[in-house]
């Protein structure tokens, strides 16, 4: 009892000290670019034009803030994100899954998909722009579309390799088809599914920006588009901070405590 | 021998189809065998005989035509809980707790969670797995994995436990601690078992009768009988009990005959 205790205490405090000194390493890794560019931006002609500096760039934040159409803009665009990836990966798994169980649907499936997985979401664009307009609607598929195949994909993969030995073990203890989905074949393709929704996830955050560009749909990649016909530079590189570190904040406070918990605890994967 | 039989083999053949060949494995070669109540049954036999595959078709992950098997005088037509297996790589859930891998054949079952839990504490402290309860199995030794698989399979309370190599994996010590321990829980519990080995020693210790099998087609060649009381069945007496190191010299000299055979033909 004791030992196991002092050795989880032990494991919870090593985890600190590592968290504490990775913060660390992030400071100082972002002073350090902020001097880099500020840098730059000092010795370059027109660094207005070219490459404004950090102060400036924060600057500009607030003069659209003012505006208020900073809060705006990103608010559409997180929405579309978490609502196109959200329905996307809910499709995807139980789609990946259902492949995943049986051999005739997959093989039917698997020549279209890799068709599919192929095209990329830029390239439908036209066509469901020629459907459904300039409209938010084609910038919603595009991105279910995006964010589909990585799922699916690694989900049908993951459930193909969990080794036969757990399945064999559960069919043992009496488990039902129902029983070895729950127990063995999902918990089983956990690192598949963190793998296919970090995949997923990127890629339509990716399609959102590019979606929202090219439909004129109001939001942070109309804002960077805008930029450049504005000839506003620092509006251009507020928008590719704000897609950078949105992103850094998803890893963080998503998908990474998802799969600590998760595939980490169960020493399926190495950190 | 005591008891009724729980397992009763009879004419069993098995061969493998080969698909691309068409020709097929012959592994197995008209099997007949019963294991009664409480009875301790360790199969040994050269490599690539079809042990495992005598095995597999016991605990129902292996469709058979040739020939016939019941446990508890019921045809074999698939895995059930009526036969435990522990398999000889571990095969306990990375993604669930030591406490969860043993309870998991109730929770199958549907036994309410108190109920369940005692039941899984009872085990634990059986094969001796106390203060690891919340463990995950990445956590454990070799031989700590082997426990919870024991344990499992004991927990979901099986007519006959199918043990394929269980300790084959660990080292010589734990082996000898787990072989020890084994003892002890086959006398709490009083199993019936059927324990698959590549050690002579093993299964001279641990079993009430030995088979040996033939190489490739699998058949009985013969069975030893050791006749000690499993309260004897410690190894710092075996070592020098007379009944135990004659009973290992005969089955070493019948399974050393095939290995023998194997090489000059
Ligand atoms: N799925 C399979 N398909 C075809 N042949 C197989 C298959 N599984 C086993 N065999 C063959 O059947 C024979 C018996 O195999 P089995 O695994 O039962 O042997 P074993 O006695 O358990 O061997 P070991 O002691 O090495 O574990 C071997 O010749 C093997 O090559
Ligand atoms: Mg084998």
């Amino acid at each position: 009892m004791s030992t196991a205790d002092s050795a989880t205490i032990r494991r919870k405090s090593l985890k600190k000290t590592i968290t504490d000194s990775r913060a660390i390493q992030l400071i100082i890794l972002l002073i350090g670019v902020v001097i880099l560019w500020s840098l730059i931006s000092a010795i370059i002609e027109r660094p207005d034009r070219y490459l404004p500096s950090p102060m400036t760039t924060l600057f500009s934040s607030v003069d659209l803030l003012k505006k208020g159409v900073l809060l705006s803009f990103y608010a559409d665009t997180l929405n579309r994100l978490v609502i196109g990836s959200v329905i996307g990966i809910a499709l995807g798994i139980p789609f990946g899954l259902l492949l995943g169980l049986n051999r005739n649907i997959a093989d039917m499936f698997y020549p279209l998909m890799n068709f599919f997985q192929s095209v990329s979401g830029i390239a439908i664009f036209p066509i469901i722009v020629i459907w459904f307009g300039n409209s938010n609607t084609t910038v919603m598929i595009v991105i279910l579309y995006t964010s589909f195949f990585p799922i699916a994909f690694n989900v049908l993969s993951g459930v193909r390799s969990v080794p036969m030995r757990y399945i064999s073990a559960a069919r043992t203890l009496g488990a039902s088809r129902f029983q070895i989905i729950k127990d063995v074949l999902l918990p089983g393709a956990m690192p598949s599914v963190a793998i296919g929704s970090r995949l997923s996830i990127g890629f339509a955050w990716r399609a959102v920006i590019a979606g929202e560009m090219l439909a004129g749909q109001a939001g942070l990649g109309n804002m960077i588009f805008a930029g450049q016909e504005l000839d506003n530079t620092a509006q251009i590189l507020l928008g590719m901070m704000l897609i950078g570190l949105t992103w850094i904040m998803l890893d963080h406070f998503l998908l990474r405590p998802l799969e600590s918990d998760t595939i980490e605890r169960w020493g399926l994967v190495q950190r | 021998m005591t008891g009724e039989a729980k397992l009763i083999v009879q004419g069993l053949s098995h061969h493998y189809p080969d698909e691309y060949t068409g020709e097929s494995v012959h592994a197995l070669d008209n099997i007949d065998l019963q294991i009664h109540e409480n009875e301790f049954v360790a199969i040994v036999g050269p490599s690539g005989c079809g042990k495992t595959t005598f095995l597999n078709i016991i605990a129902g992950l292996l469709p058979y035509r040739e020939g016939r098997a019941l446990v508890d005088g019921t045809e074999i037509r698939g895995p059930g809980p009526d036969r435990g297996v522990v398999f000889q790589e571990h095969a306990i859930l990375p993604w669930r707790t030591v406490k969860r891998n043993i309870g998991h054949g109730l929770e199958i079952r549907r036994v309410p969670k108190a109920e369940r839990e005692k039941t899984v504490q009872e085990y634990i402290d059986l094969v001796g797995l106390s203060g690891f309860e919340d463990r995950y199995p990445h956590e454990l030794s070799g031989g700590m994995k082997q426990r919870v698989a024991v344990a499992r399979t004991l927990c979901a309370d099986p007519v006959i436990m199918l043990m394929d190599e269980p300790f084959a994996a660990v080292d010589a010590q734990t082996r000898i601690t787990l072989q020890d321990e084994l003892n002890r829980v086959v006398m709490a519990t009083r199993k019936t078992i059927l324990f698959i080995t590549h050690s002579v020693e093993e299964a001279a210790f641990l079993g009430d009768r030995c088979i040996v099998f033939s190489r490739r087609p699998g058949h009985i060649k013969t069975e030893v009988k050791i006749d000690i009381p499993r309260e004897d069945r410690v190894w710092k007496d075996m070592v020098d009990n007379p009944k135990f190191t004659e009973a290992r010299d005969n089955i070493l000299r019948l399974v050393r005959s095939e290995v023998t055979n194997d090489v000059d033909s």
